[in-house]
């Protein structure tokens, strides 16, 4: 599904180069749920939207689907932004003072293949809310919905181009644990019932716990990459955590 | 907010964009509206004034030749072609009778003849100026010279014409006026004229040759008395009866019919009925309007080229025909001792350049500056308009950055937000063109009415200003919202 090498992002801030990614090789296999964790500044950030084509990597080659993606035009990065990848972001984005069905239908109104009828771009965000269990809400405001909510919508967003990559920017940042769990879990679902390929970043361990392989980043390198413990040892190390967290005090 | 089922949903999103700003879009297009009802109202006082000043133009006649037969003109040494050929004066001013045709002399006699003879007209001699009674009755024009004319370009009316000293008599009442046998295009020819009662002849009467007339006002007042109506009365002439169908006088103030002014102290006939009953076959003299008044001067020497061509004239020899304009008619009316008006007339080709001709053209030059200006003013008011798009568009990028940011990541191009933008800024614009035409439209009317200007809305100033209030919305839209297209989606989506 994904495959980088070598990639490097370097940024002129002033004089000096900051250097945000140094040299960086993995590859993603198509249905795995990968979740990058590691401190501010550690260039998740960076690495995520070169994935996300957003920007383009300074040196290196990124292969999404058995293309190279890291010198295409603008033009073509949108189409590729629009036909292969969800975005889901921490601040959830939705458009005010438009319905929860408008927001899940502004990707396909950007979409390459023709312009989408009214009536079909309807059905599919009111299919992609269904997915996130938000079929009631379709014509509330996100002024009038909760965060979990507004994220849920955000999800649904993503999902309505069908993309194969859905790429989440910490994307339970803004939301309490509660509803942080509930939200993973619909990720985690979408990971294996769709089989699409997911990667999420986060700063909290938990959250990274519910992917299938997690990343750790440092000064723009990977320094970990492992994948993540079966359920049971999970549930198991949370608590030996708390157990710990309790002895220190 | 608006619920549109138009096709392409970019314009669903710019619409439903304002709607979300609804007080400053209103602003913005009441601008626009102001600049576009301005510009619209100014250009319509603009060209109303300039259609008045045409009008008066064409109603003094300034678009207007006479060619006249015969040549009674003083040679005139003069480099200009047209009048080059011209006879010697003297000698025609000597022999004046020369050139009269036989058939005119029969009913050529006369009261104003006969020293004896007490009137109460004006003599030929007061109704013509000096030069011009008694002469211009030679007969070298026909019919077919007013058609070769009428295909000439830049030509609009032509009425070919004989004319006649009468005496029209009713009951025991007489009048010695002018008879003209006239054209049925004389009306057009003649924009100050009005009908006060009945109508002038048709093409049916002309064709037929029928004995009808149209008094003009004066002859009217005397024969009938002031007021009354003479329509359907039966008047004598040449011991002709002859019907009267109408009562022509003047049509603007600036004009007055008064005794002897050859237009209102008048009659009118079909020039083929006075063939007929004077078994005539040439023409006095061919009248023709220029389409447009500027045209005079170029229009008459190709005139005096064709009636050259057509009368086989040699190089060496004089025109057997006269061009009268505006100028010359003016000079030779105007009671000048004869001295003068020779003198006058001697130079008059070198003074219609410079008098009546360049006044039409500098008056119709004046009015369009006018008009310019106005519309230029009214421009400015445009140009703030589209600041004011420029402002708004301005703000909806600013605001609306992360929604930019937004669109790009789920796929848009940078063309689609510029086109976004873009197509935003044109709707406030035709929005505010839009309304802006109907307030001027109604602008100009309510002016027309109010101040009783003359005002003119041409369908082109309508796509004119529209189509400026739209270019306004592209050209002040552009920066605006190429910054938006210009966006980094990354930075625009971090921005709070």
């Amino acid at each position: 599904m994904i495959q980088v090498h070598d990639l490097t992002k370097q940024y002129h801030v002033g004089d000096h180069v900051v250097h945000a990614l140094r040299g960086l090789t993995m590859s993603i296999a198509a249905g795995e749920f990968v979740t990058i964790v590691g401190p501010s500044g550690s260039g998740k950030s960076t690495f995520m939207h070169i994935l996300g084509c957003l920007d383009r990597p300074t040196s290196g080659r990124y292969v999404l689907n058995s293309r190279d993606v890291s010198t295409l035009p603008a033009d073509e990065l949108a189409r590729v932004r629009n036909e292969t990848i969800g975005f889901v972001f921490q601040g959830f984005n939705l458009l005010a003072r438009t319905s929860a069905l408008e927001n899940v239908e502004l990707p396909l109104l950007y979409t390459r293949k023709g312009v989408v009828k009214a009536s079909e771009r309807r059905q599919r965000a009111i299919a992609a809310l269904e997915a996130v269990g938000l079929t009631d809400r379709a014509e509330h405001h996100p002024s009038q919905l909760s965060g979990g909510q507004q994220q849920r919508v955000a999800i649904a967003r993503a999902l309505v181009t069908q993309p194969s990559l859905l790429l989440a920017d910490e994307p339970t940042g803004n939301l309490d644990s509660s509803t942080s769990h509930e939200v993973m879990e619909i990720f985690a679902s979408l990971c294996t019932s769709r089989g699409i390929t997911i990667v999420l970043i986060t700063h909290e361990r938990d959250i990274a716990a519910y992917g299938t392989r997690i990343v750790d980043f440092k000064d723009g390198s990977i320094v970990s990459d492992h994948p993540a413990e079966p359920f049971d040892s999970r549930v198991a190390r949370v608590a030996g955590d708390t157990l710990a967290q309790g002895r220190r005090r | 907010m608006i619920r549109s089922r138009l096709r392409h949903p970019m314009v669903d999103v710019a619409l439903k964009a304002l709607g979300r700003n609804r007080l400053q879009t209103g602003l913005t297009v009441l601008g626009i509206t102001v600049g576009v009802a301005t510009v619209l109202a100014m250009m319509a006082v603009g060209a109303g004034a300039q259609r008045s000043i045409e009008q008066q133009v064409r109603a003094a006649g300034l678009n207007q030749l006479t060619i006249r037969a015969g040549n009674w003109r003083p040679k005139v040494t003069d480099s200009d072609e047209a009048v080059a050929h011209q006879g010697d004066a003297r000698e025609s001013l000597t022999h004046p009778l020369h050139r009269l045709n036989e058939d005119v002399v029969k009913i050529a006699f006369h009261p104003e003849d006969d020293p004896m003879e007490k009137h109460d007209h004006p003599t030929a001699r007061q109704r013509l100026g000096d030069l011009e009674a008694g002469l211009g009755s030679a007969a070298t024009m026909t019919f077919d010279d007013a058609e070769a004319i009428r295909d000439m370009p830049g030509v609009q009316y032509v009425a070919g014409g004989i004319h006649e000293n009468v005496r029209v008599h009713f009951d025991k009442k007489r009048w010695f006026t002018r008879m003209h046998g006239t054209d049925v295009m004389m009306p057009s020819i003649k924009r100050a004229w009005t009908f006060s009662a009945g109508r002038f002849f048709t093409e049916r009467e002309q064709d037929r040759a029928e004995q009808v007339l149209v008094l003009g006002q004066i002859v009217v007042d005397r024969l009938f008395g002031a007021g009354a109506n003479a329509v359907g009365r039966t008047v004598t002439l040449w011991n002709q009866p002859f019907e009267v169908i109408g009562v022509v006088t003047s049509a603007t103030w600036v004009v007055q019919p008064a005794p002897g002014d050859d237009q209102f102290d008048a009659v009118y006939m079909p020039y083929t009925t006075t063939q007929r009953l004077l078994n005539l076959s040439k023409l006095n003299d061919i009248t023709v309007t220029a389409a447009s008044s500027g045209d005079v001067l170029r229009l008459s020497r190709e005139i005096t080229r064709l009636l050259r061509v057509r009368h086989r004239i040699g190089d060496n020899d004089p025109d057997d025909f006269t061009i009268i304009t505006q100028a010359t008619k003016a000079l030779t009316t105007g009671g000048l001792p004869p001295s003068v008006a020779r003198a006058v007339a001697a130079n008059v080709a070198e003074l219609e350049k410079v008098t009546l001709e360049q006044l039409a053209i500098t008056m119709e030059r004046a009015s369009r500056t006018m008009t310019w200006l106005l519309a230029a003013v009214a421009a400015v008011s445009l140009l703030v308009g589209g600041i004011g798009i420029m402002n708004i568009t301005l703000l909806s990028v600013t605001e609306r950055t992360r929604e930019i940011g937004l669109r790009m990541a789920v796929g848009a191009r940078r063309r689609d937000v510029m086109r976004q933008f873009l197509f935003e800024a044109m709707v406030i614009a035709a929005a505010g063109g839009l309304i802006g035409v109907i307030v001027g439209v109604i602008a100009s009317v309510s002016i027309a009415r109010t101040l009783q200007w003359a005002t003119v809305v041409s369908p082109l100033s309508v796509l004119l200003a529209f189509g400026v209030a739209t270019a306004v919305g592209v050209f002040f839209g552009w920066y605006p919202a190429r910054r938006a297209a210009q966006l980094d989606p990354i930075v625009a989506l971090r921005r709070e």
